[in-house]
């Protein structure tokens, strides 16, 4: 090649790249959110003096500007790809992928987070269970990595986190629903556990707090599918997948009442399936405060669930056995302030959070 | 502002270009000081008021030294008066707490630090006008007399805050007059575009493995080393990419800055390694204190005297901590156990001379990196396994196994070998043909991968900002 147009096509290319996206960063309208990402955009900054004497506009433009790029979501994706498939990288933005299974890495151990979940459950005990007359019980969820990351991946010390946490709630009993788990009980894209995959955790904790459950539903699929929040997070190109959730007569006459709206709804919200986490038709995605009350219940016993995200799957399933089930996020409602709310004289209470909840768990309230 | 930020490479780099290009010839240099202006201030406006001095300083100073060449006592009054405001911001900005804090230590006052924010850049454009002004009282320059192309040379955005260290000698001519053309524009994007790549998709990713080590709990005599192998590539990427960028920057503009690198980790001592690193740093402090000290044409006693001066003030130029002093005294041992011991030995034997210089390289890299001396000592001791780690941890061959190509397109690419490859293809017509067309594929690849990156918010860290 003549070595003029050698050197007109390198500095085309070049000057096409960065005049061609600088122009459409300008040509097209700011966004509000990523989809992908499920959060909110960054806007442009207000320009002061004061911002920017101190740097704030300056700080706050370099996330405008990479949250408004021309065709983030396309870039994004060149990056996972760069960092998986050409440099060999074992995870993308800290997700990895095992056996068409994705899944974020969740270690060291954090002994201040697991520390505070048992404090704040302390806190619960002492402060409106100790004498309410109900039996306290703990339950753990594994997460993904417990199965996924064995030998290869760096993963929490399970064994550690589960022995804090029963030496630190030593008036709860501890009921083990470990062994009713594998990698399949979860969804290959989202950190979830798939509803009609634990019907054997639910029977185990019921049976646990002496309640027996069935679990005999029909199992019904979403007719979109299903894309879980690893799709978003690794920008690597994950299939979608079926979500499906377990309905009945008797679950259908459950009534959650929404302690925030002061609303009553089903336990499914099918409407949730088009948003940005399908996940969240599960009792309306998360809540501070909710009741269900089921018609049907095989006992008069009443629960109380301190739970998370995975709570709102399975206790749908537990409201078989009791006549109500309150389930309490103390990431949104402060357990000091539960007296105003909630009344736990003579029922059953179940602690049950997930490992990667309890490993972040400063943000317990 | 950073070259591997979105601001820069879609913002400002596309205006600047843009305005430099059809301003006509007598303005460019004011476009080029404008937009260093606006380059420098766009993070912290405040510090623009040091950068204007020494300018101001240099120039008005700089004419002084001139006019009276031939008084000898006057141009000498000159001269210190232009070096001691040059170094007296530098030490005020960046030593002066340093200084507190050892006087406290040793007297047992409590004088209260300054805690003054370093302005960024401040070590470089201080380097340009002390050579500036020195060079002007020997004669071997004349003093600028255009405010404005004296203000582009010292604030020039391309080499402002991170080198090479430009002196006025190298770009006088330049500044007056320089071409522009098609081959300078394609030479520049292209190593534009390599120091981009060496910055963003090595030098960021191996911080973030870095990172890693220091977060974790999990410590091993592997990932100790894993470590100090990734620190020693990591910083040499930083800091050679980003004088990429420079130097492809600078060829866009029409300038020709000296080279930075050349390929340090190939070198068989010390004494080579400090000819192939950081070169426009090495050769300010041999022209303008090693040599006016006297070099090495003076008595034994005196020359061991001037090397350790000169390496002292070459640690701490990198920074105000008792670290980075160690750290340059640490190669003045060598440089003169070598000058008086090995050095002959070391060229005999390659295998000998590679293994010394993996040692003194990671093992200085990681003083480099060291909080204190007394983290350096643990780290290095727990890298010749007296610090009562296990060989090998579950985290250490996670993250060497996730960062292994990185770290080998790292070492392969901290070689010549590329670059002979690249040279035997293009002696060939069929080679040189592959060549034209694979190039600006590779330049897009690369720009597409580091746009990637920028845009998912990746660790954009720049080591040499603190200096």
């Amino acid at each position: 090649m003549n070595k003029r147009i050698k050197y007109a096509v390198t500095a085309a290319v070049c000057g096409l790249w960065i005049f061609g996206l600088s122009l459409l960063g300008l040509i097209l309208p700011d966004g509000d959110v990523s989809l992908s990402e499920r959060r909110k955009l960054a806007v442009f900054p207000k320009l002061s003096a004061e911002s920017l004497s101190d740097g704030s506009f300056t700080a706050d433009f370099e996330k405008y500007s990479a949250d408004q790029f021309p065709l983030r979501d396309g870039f994004r994706r060149i990056k996972a790809f760069g960092e998986y498939f050409v440099f060999g990288q074992s995870d993308s933005n800290g997700i990895y992928l095992r056996d068409g299974y994705a899944s974020k890495l969740e270690y060291p151990l954090n002994p201040d987070g697991v520390g505070h979940v048992a404090e704040r459950m302390g806190y619960i005990y002492d402060t409106y269970l100790k004498d309410s007359g109900g039996k306290v019980y703990l339950s753990i969820i594994p997460d993904k990595n417990y199965f996924m990351a064995d030998g290869i991946y760096p993963k929490l010390d399970y064994d550690e986190l589960v022995s804090t946490l029963r030496e630190g709630a030593d008036f709860a009993e501890y009921i083990d629903i470990f062994p009713c788990l594998g990698l399949s009980d979860y969804y290959r894209t989202d950190t979830h556990w798939r509803q009609e995959r634990i019907t054997g955790a639910a029977k185990a904790l019921a049976a646990g707090m002496g309640v027996e459950i069935e679990c005999d539903y029909e199992e019904k699929a979403l007719d979109k599918p299903f894309y879980g929040v690893y799709c978003g997070q690794s920008a690597l190109p994950l299939e979608g997948e079926e979500m499906i959730y377990l309905d009945s007569e008797e679950m259908s006459q459950i009534e959650v009442y929404n302690a925030e709206t002061g609303a009553s709804e089903g336990v499914y919200v099918l409407e949730n399936a088009g948003g940005s986490d399908p996940y969240e038709i599960f009792l309306d995605g998360p809540r501070s405060l909710m009741t269900l009350t089921n018609p049907n219940a095989k006992t008069d016993r009443e629960l109380v669930v301190f739970r998370d995200s995975f709570g709102s799957s399975i206790a749908p399933l537990l409201a078989e056995g009791y006549r109500t089930v309150t389930l309490i996020d103390i990431r949104y409602l402060p357990s000091p302030n539960l007296k105003f709310f909630v009344d736990f004289e003579g029922k059953d209470v179940l602690f049950l959070y997930s490992t990667l909840v309890i490993n972040n768990g400063e943000t317990m309230r | 502002m950073v070259f591997s930020s979105i601001p820069f490479l879609f913002y400002f780099l596309p205006a600047v270009l843009i305005c430099y290009f059809i301003a006509p010839k007598r303005l460019k240099n004011a476009v080029l000081l404008l937009f260093s202006i606006l380059f420098y201030g766009y993070g912290e406006p405040r510090f623009l008021v040091f950068m204007i001095i020494s300018i101001a300083q240099g120039y008005v100073l700089g004419l002084c030294i001139e006019k009276y060449r031939k008084n000898k006592r006057l141009k000498a009054l000159f001269t210190a008066l232009s070096c001691a405001i040059s170094i007296g911001l530098l030490v005020y900005c960046k030593y002066a707490d340093f200084f507190i804090r050892n006087l406290n230590a040793l007297t047992g006052l409590s004088l209260p630090l300054l805690n003054i924010a370093l302005p960024i850049g401040i070590s470089f454009y201080t380097f340009q006008i002390l050579s500036y002004t020195v060079d002007v009282a020997r004669g071997s320059v004349e003093a600028q007399k255009n405010p404005i192309d004296l203000g582009a040379y010292v604030a020039m955005f391309p080499q402002l805050i991170a080198g090479p260290i430009v002196r006025y000698s190298d770009i006088a001519e330049q500044l007056k007059s320089r071409t522009h053309s098609l081959e300078k524009i394609s030479a520049g994007a292209r190593r534009f575009v390599i120091g981009l790549g060496k910055k963003v998709l090595i030098a960021n990713q191996l911080a973030e493995l870095i990172s890693a080590y220091k977060a974790s709990a999990d410590g091993s005599v592997l990932f100790v080393w894993t470590y100090a192998v990734a620190y020693a590539i990591h910083i040499y990427f930083d800091f050679s990419g980003y004088s990429d960028m420079a130097i492809g920057l600078g060829k866009i503009f029409g300038f020709d800055f000296p080279e930075n690198f050349n390929y340090p980790f190939i070198s068989k001592s010390a004494t080579e390694f400090w000819r192939r690193w950081h070169i426009t740093l090495g050769s300010w402090f041999r022209d303008y204190v090693y040599i006016p000290m006297g070099g090495n044409r003076v008595s034994k006693p005196r020359w061991l005297f001037n090397i350790f001066v000169v390496w002292m003030l070459t640690g701490f130029w990198h920074g105000a901590d008792w670290v980075f002093i160690c750290w340059g005294l640490f190669f003045a041992v060598l440089l003169i156990a070598e000058k008086l011991l090995y050095l002959k030995k070391l060229e005999r034997s390659r295998i000998l001379a590679h293994i010394y210089k993996f040692l003194f390289v990671t093992v200085s890299f990681v003083l480099f990196d060291s909080a204190s001396l007394g983290a350096a000592g643990r780290t290095v001791s727990q890298m010749f396994g007296f610090g009562g780690l296990t060989l090998v941890s579950t985290e250490a061959v996670y993250n060497l196994r996730s960062y292994a190509v990185i770290l080998i397109i790292g070492i392969i690419d901290s070689t010549p070998l590329m670059k002979t490859l690249i040279k035997k293809a293009e002696e060939k017509p069929s080679g040189a043909v592959v060549l034209s067309i694979a190039e600006p594929i590779a330049l897009l690849a690369l720009l597409a991968l580091c746009t990637g990156y920028l845009v998912d918010g990746s660790f954009n860290p720049f080591l040499y900002f603190r200096f």
